[in-house]
């Protein structure tokens, strides 16, 4: 038991989560260092002891919890046997059916726009997102289970159709579900890669 | 600035058909003005001087900052949606495989005119992500562009000039799926557009049963009969 009060124990990681809890329910135009402070149970000046302004902790929120969203899925995938079922986990992600976060996400893209800094974080992030849905393809021509297709080329048409789906799921909508989503995706999967996905992922 | 302070105000406010002009002056310059500085940071002053009303006026046509944000997202798309529909790009004489080439093109950020367009339509992702409100309108737009495609599918298939067995609804979700996917990629310079406008075809060209290449870019997509 530390005998000091919880205040100086608040670190950055902690109040990185706070910001993007913030984020994610005010957007990041009205989100207040103030609204921060109270979200981690500590004070505004703590917070700004820790960065040096709002906009440094805005940013390096959302690109943290972006950047957490990578690490988490492929540990995650690392863990699943066949790349049919990791290809899978990977559009499920997108498909409404994970916990993907896609306010953060377009509050990102839309921000890096206009900013430079994030537009360099934006880059690097689709590229590590291209690079997961590539091995997982390399991966599927290593076991014999996908065709050969170009994996670079694969995971950029992958995303990009993944990414305009997600938009329209962030609307909410109706037309597209995630059980249409998930169809969508894998149906050009199948025929990139000339496997079956979609019989046994129904059940 | 103290509301009502500006004497121009009253003056403009005088006519019926001045109003709508100074309306449309406002939304003209606040869909301008969200392209350059970012939704974020666009000030209704900065929108009024750029239209050439006082900020009285805006705020007389506009209650408050969000809803002339929105209302000009939604007058950009209407316009936007206007040009696309219209005759120049849905001509149903150029051939099916002609104008689903157009109608790519058109959704695709070609610098200039559709560049500012794309920007606008991801500022109207983010609105309508945080603002709930807004995604009926999002939502109409995009209901619009997804009939807009499944119709050209549907009359290509009909006329024999696109495969019999392509679903028109659901290739009209994967166009327009990839189209905002590479486009948002276009926009921040991954790809060039040509790239994308080849990629986007390929990947509906055996579904539809295209031929193996795009026809060749308009010189002005924004413009197909130009």
């Amino acid at each position: 038991m530390s005998p000091r009060p919880r205040l100086d124990h608040v670190r950055r990681p902690e109040l990185l989560a706070a910001a993007a809890a913030v984020i994610r329910r005010r957007g990041l135009e009205n989100a207040r260092v103030v609204d921060v402070a109270d979200e981690a149970g500590t004070s505004a000046p703590s917070v700004l002891y820790y960065f040096a302004s709002k906009a440094e902790l805005l940013k390096e929120a959302l690109t943290s919890v972006e950047k957490s969203f990578y690490q988490d899925l492929a540990l995650e995938l690392e863990a699943i046997a066949s790349a049919r079922d990791r290809l899978l986990r990977i559009v499920a992600t997108c498909s409404g059916e994970g916990d993907y976060d896609a306010a953060l996400w377009m509050e990102l893209w839309a921000r890096a726009l206009s900013d430079p800094e994030l537009a360099a974080t934006r880059a690097e992030l689709d590229g590590r997102w291209r690079l997961t849905i590539a091995e997982v393809v390399r991966y599927g021509q290593e076991r014999g289970e996908f065709a050969a297709a170009d994996p670079e080329e694969f995971a950029v048409l992958l995303a990009c159709l993944l990414d305009g789906l997600s938009v329209q799921i962030a609307l909410r909508d109706m037309e597209v579900t995630p059980a249409r989503v998930r169809e969508l995706a894998l149906k050009l999967a199948e025929r990139e890669l000339g496997c079956e996905l979609l019989e046994g992922a129904r059940c | 600035m103290v509301r009502g302070a500006d004497p121009r105000g009253p003056r403009v406010t005088g006519a019926a058909a001045t109003e709508r002009g100074a309306r449309e002056r406002i939304l003209a310059a606040a869909v301008e003005r969200i392209a350059r500085d970012g939704i974020d940071e666009v000030r209704i002053a900065r929108i009024a001087m750029d239209a050439g009303v006082s900020s009285s006026l805006v705020h007389y046509h506009f209650e408050t900052r969000e809803a002339l944000l929105e209302q000009a997202l939604e007058y950009s798309y209407e316009l936007a949606g206007d040009v696309r529909l219209g005759p120049g790009g849905d001509a149903v004489e150029l051939g099916s495989v002609r104008r689903l080439a157009a109608m790519i093109d058109q959704f695709l950020p070609y610098p200039g005119m559709l560049e500012r367009d794309w920007i606008l339509w991801v500022e109207l992702w983010l609105r309508a992500v945080r603002h709930p409100e807004m995604r009926p309108t999002a939502a109409r737009l995009y209901e619009r562009m997804r009939a807009w495609f499944a119709e050209a599918i549907a009359t290509g298939i009909e006329r024999g000039e696109l495969a019999p067995d392509a679903d028109p609804d659901r290739t009209a979700d994967r166009l327009l799926a990839l189209a905002d996917g590479y486009g948002v990629r276009v926009l921040f310079g991954d790809m060039e557009v040509d790239h994308a406008r080849r990629e986007i075809w390929a990947a509906v060209r055996d579904t539809l049963a295209l031929p193996e290449q795009p026809p060749p870019a308009p010189l002005d997509p924004a413009n197909p009969q130009g």
